[in-house]
């Protein structure tokens, strides 16, 4: 139906017989008549927060009139509305000052994407098969309230899971309230690439459960292990904005960084020092400097009340000397010497770890002792070094995805009976040997409220769309990346594309509805609850898009270590595949657009060169060029990678920046299934990921896979560069 | 006083972050071309990041630096225009008149700095992504040369917005989208012709430099070198 004949039709029908087809009356004539405070051609701009990582940047979104097909009661037509169309950082936000990285830039994407489902769905072929059928909100709700009122009956509400991406303020709250009043567990939250080990070792060696707010901008020296801060790791934005000023924010005075890491990540090519080190040995190394700094007399071993972490470090770690922290780590001894002293004589300095050296099976040690060496040189909770943003809500525990799944596939009856899906694709973000995709197969019933199609929802029996983020009421508490106390909170941006819902509302309202309702009850929607939560503050707060403290914070209690914690000594990283028969260390690492693949749906990140490589909308392998001279492997030629848990095919980069017996691939790519962008594009790296992990928090350690490396073809070719870079090397077409 | 807009580079700063580039697809309708098209080179980046990678392991340092028209006063890809499309604006800009372009690419030959870009084919955004679009901003077809232009949609704007508060342009106050999402405020805009304006200071700088400065195009953007830290002796 076009235009002419939809309003013809609505014109004859009258308004009684529209407004009876389709819900609230108010709602129905928002989308005839043009929303009164918009003014054509005139900008409005309203803020949002980033939903794209935990970090919580705010957003200020401008906002215009424009016109939008939108299907209404399987009618098509062009309305009026204002629609989202620039997203910019909040300028008065503390996290993020006004600027957003190149991810939250593209968000956008998000709402407009073509292959957003657009209504709720049932499944209509085989599980996992992705065929579904559109049915209507009535049914679809009643399909959900129907599932847990059996479970109620049946005296079983254990068995419902809700299996969550990480969340964070009153969406956690109501989620959790949810489940405990109907009787279920406490959601599961999964990250591919959590920072769990991260914030176990701040608990220990600060008690403070969280990310660090690293103070880069006050920082005259920086070393960092592994993290790659400036690209994907906890807050980038604000790390970058502290970065800058390191550089140049204080006339005569630049800082020094220093980066660790066995594969030139995108922040380690800001360094002005790369230091390339075996993987798995970042702690020792994070040790040595240590040890040199006590030796010398520079600073005395009880300065470091983390160091009670770490065995040997009141005893002056006697057995990290430069010289055995070489043979160890592969970093000269002299060179050891000469960061610890830099280190120690460079005031504030500050050291930071994140990423690959977590993700060993010793990723706690590593992490106990770089936060040991921060408090050796005084920099926990200074100005210049490690601060914690005050009042973040400590991160709740949750299992971990292969005890779940474990549980699943050994038990003869399903432990979770209703599994309640919202935004999380551990089906790609696991390792084949934690067999999560055949255990939640064993789920009879499961529910997903997310976007899209991908790999873990497309098991899904019913699909309840959630808004986008610009569509609903938001809010957040960041962990990190302030040293103000910062709640965020934003009304809708714009009214919904689509015949969506939002999920906290759906929550509710089936509260409502259940056989056995739930004591207290739940507010009546997800604004009133964030109305209580806020109190007077709420216009305000929703007006500029949260509230904070007008000053830093410090906080009341002082970060100190935990007592009665069994200290750590080094033990070797242990890898899966033996290294005569596995050569190379692979060490996949975030991508700086697509991060975990979670973002491999949005066009511009796909089409975004890869900072480092310059690749676009590809997979590709990083490999040492010395050593790939010597395997007679040149760039674009097809490399077999194999570890003892399957093999991949995909093209190789070679390159001065990754270290001989390392090879190096971004996560993100190797989608089956996730909307017509990133489908079938590429390899992911996690699908040949040996299952080990981290023993303390179980964490994944995806660095700690040993592969083979043989060369297959060719110049095969699937490899896009960007214009002006590599293909001014090709010959002429 | 005419305005005459430049723009200085803090290398320094710049981390390679990549935001200016999709902040720059998202204000100015730049299309993505798709897998096949950018294999052949056609992928549309008004704004880019070059990284150089010096030294062989494990002596290796990269370097990154935003790329983007540099808005010569002697523009080489204005005088091959044959039908004035590619001009030079009062305030210095290499402005492109859309629909004054029927496709020569002579000046996209003539730029030695490879920052114009041809539509190959009509620019194609699957539905709903179209209602992103910037109203502010045309949209290219086919045959047409696109290119950077300091977001001057966004200068305009700010100039009405002035003039009708009867007042003069403060300086910081227009920022194209690059600069105002710039992470590490690495991008500086401003007014060339005010000599304390902060583009006009840093162009200033002993850090500064032109990109292919001796090819005589006179470019407005100012590259602030990289320092280098001068203790590094690799023990």
């Amino acid at each position: 139906m076009d235009r002419r004949n939809f309003i013809k039709v609505t014109a004859v029908t009258g308004a009684s017989a529209t407004l009876a087809s389709c819900g609230s009356p108010e709602l129905h004539l928002a989308r005839f008549i043009p929303e009164e405070e918009l003014i054509p051609g005139i900008a409005t701009w309203k803020p949002s927060i980033c939903p794209l990582c935990s970090a919580g940047c705010g957003m200020i979104v401008r906002v215009m009139q424009g016109e939008a097909e939108v299907v209404r009661n399987g009618e098509k037509g062009l309305i009026q509305m204002g629609l989202a169309k620039k997203l910019e950082g909040n300028p008065a936000h503390p996290v993020n000052q006004g600027k957003l990285c190149v991810r939250g830039q593209a968000a956008i994407q998000v709402t407009y994407h073509p292959d957003r489902i657009t209504g709720p769905l049932k499944r209509s072929g085989e599980r996992g098969a992705a065929q579904f059928q559109p049915i209507s909100w009535d049914q679809a709700l009643a399909e959900l309230k129907s599932q847990l009122d059996t479970l109620a009956s049946a005296n079983d509400q254990k068995s419902v899971a809700f299996l969550t991406k990480p969340l964070r303020g009153q969406r956690h709250t109501l989620v959790s309230q949810f489940l405990s009043r109907f009787g279920a567990p406490a959601p599961i939250e999964f990250e591919a690439l959590g920072d769990r080990v991260l914030r176990r070792a701040n608990a220990r060696s600060f008690g403070r459960e969280q990310l660090p707010t690293v103070d880069l901008g006050r920082s005259r020296y920086v070393i960092a292990f592994g993290a790659d801060f400036l690209g994907t790791w906890n807050s980038p934005v604000t790390q970058n904005i502290g970065y800058g000023e390191m550089r140049q924010g204080h006339p005569g005075i630049r800082a020094k960084f220093v980066q660790v890491e066995p594969r030139m990540s995108q922040t380690g090519a800001n360094a002005d020092e790369w230091v390339p080190v075996k993987p798995g040995t970042e702690g020792v190394l994070a040790l040595g400097l240590a040890h040199v700094i006590i030796k010398s007399g520079l600073r005395p071993a009880g300065s470091s009340r983390a160091g009670a972490q770490i065995e040997g470090w009141s005893a002056g770690l006697v057995s990290y000397s430069p010289a055995d922290v070489e043979k160890i780590t592969g970093v000269k001894a002299t060179r050891i010497e000469r960061l610890a002293k830099e280190f120690a004589q460079t005031a504030p300095a500050v050291a930071i770890v994140g990423g690959a050296p977590l993700a060993h099976t010793n990723g706690m040690f590593t992490a106990l002792a770089v936060n040991a060496l921060n408090g050796l040189v005084g920099s926990v909770g200074q100005p210049g070094g490690i601060l914690f943003t005050p009042n973040a809500v400590p991160a709740q525990p949750s299992p971990s995805i292969d005890k779940v799944a474990a549980d699943l596939i050994t038990a003869p009856k399903p432990p979770v009976q209703l599994l309640l899906l919202n935004d999380a694709n551990p089906v790609f973000g696991t390792p084949p040997a934690w067999r999560v995709k055949e255990a939640l197969s064993k789920i009879p019933f499961i529910v997903s409220f997310g976007h899209f199609i991908d790999e873990t929802s497309a098991l899904a029996d019913l699909i309840l769309p959630d808004h986008s983020f610009l569509e609903s009421w938001v809010d957040h508490v960041p962990e990190s990346g302030t040293t103000m106390t910062v709640a965020s909170v934003a009304p809708p941006a714009m009214k919904p594309l689509h015949q969506t819902r939002s999920m906290p509302d759906v929550l509710l309202e089936v509260s409502r509805s259940l056989a056995r309702p739930l004591t207290p009850t739940l507010p009546q929607s997800y604004e009133e609850m964030l109305q209580s939560a806020f109190g007077d503050d709420f216009s305000n707060a929703q007006q500029q898009g949260g509230r904070w403290s007008d000053s830093p914070q410090r906080e009341a209690v002082p970060p100190v270590a935990a007592a009665n914690q069994r200290a750590v000594a080094y033990t070797d990283p242990q890898f899966d595949g033996s290294a005569a028969e596995y050569p190379f260390h692979f060490v996949p690492f975030a991508s700086l657009t697509l991060l975990d693949g979670s973002l491999a749906h949005l066009p511009w990140l796909q089409e975004m060169p890869d900072p480092i490589s310059t690749a676009m909308w590809s997979s590709w392998v990083e490999i040492n060029s010395q050593k790939a001279a010597e395997m007679g492997i040149v760039q674009g030629d097809l490399l077999e990678i194999a570890s003892s848990q399957g093999t991949l095919r995909v093209p190789a980069i070679p390159s001065p920046a990754i270290a001989p017996d390392v090879i190096a691939m971004p996560f993100g790519q190797g989608h089956q299934t996730f909307t017509r962008f990133a489908t079938g594009r590429g390899v992911n790296p996690i699908s040949i990921l040996a299952a080990k992990q981290e023993p303390e928090t179980g964490s994944l350690a995806w660095a700690a896979t040993r592969v083979k490396v043989t060369k297959v073809g060719s110049k095969s070719g699937p490899i896009l560069f960007a214009r002006g870079m590599e293909l001014e090397h090709r010959p002429h077409r | 006083m005419t305005h005459r807009w430049g723009m200085a580079v803090d290398l320094d700063r710049c981390t390679g972050c990549s935001a200016c580039v999709t902040a720059c697809h998202a204000e100015n309708n730049i299309p993505t071309v798709g897998p096949a098209e950018a294999a052949t080179g056609r992928a549309m980046h008004w704004l880019r990041i070059e990284r150089y990678v010096e030294g062989e392991f494990p002596d290796v340092q990269v370097k990154f630096r935003p790329v983007l028209c540099q808005q010569c006063d002697q523009a080489p890809c204005e005088p091959v225009c044959p039908t004035y499309a590619s001009h030079h604006t009062d305030e210095g800009l290499n402005a492109q008149v859309y629909n004054r372009c029927f496709g020569t690419r002579y000046c996209a030959n003539a730029c030695f700095y490879n920052v114009r870009f041809f539509n190959f084919y009509n620019p194609v955004w699957d539905k709903p992504l179209h209602l992103q679009l910037n109203p502010d901003v045309s949209v290219r077809e086919a045959g047409v040369m696109e290119k950077c232009t300091f977001c001057v949609q966004r200068i305009n704007a700010g100039k009405i917005d002035a003039k009708a508060e009867q007042r003069e342009l403060k300086d910081g106050e227009l920022k194209p989208a690059c600069v105002q999402t710039c992470t590490a405020n690495a991008l500086v805009f401003g007014d060339l012709n005010d000599p304390e304006s902060a583009v006009s200071r840093l162009s200033r700088s002993a850090r500064g430099s032109k990109l292919l400065e001796d090819m005589g195009a006179q470019p407005k953007i100012t590259y602030l070198q990289k320092e280098v830290w001068h203790d590094s002796s690799n023990g």
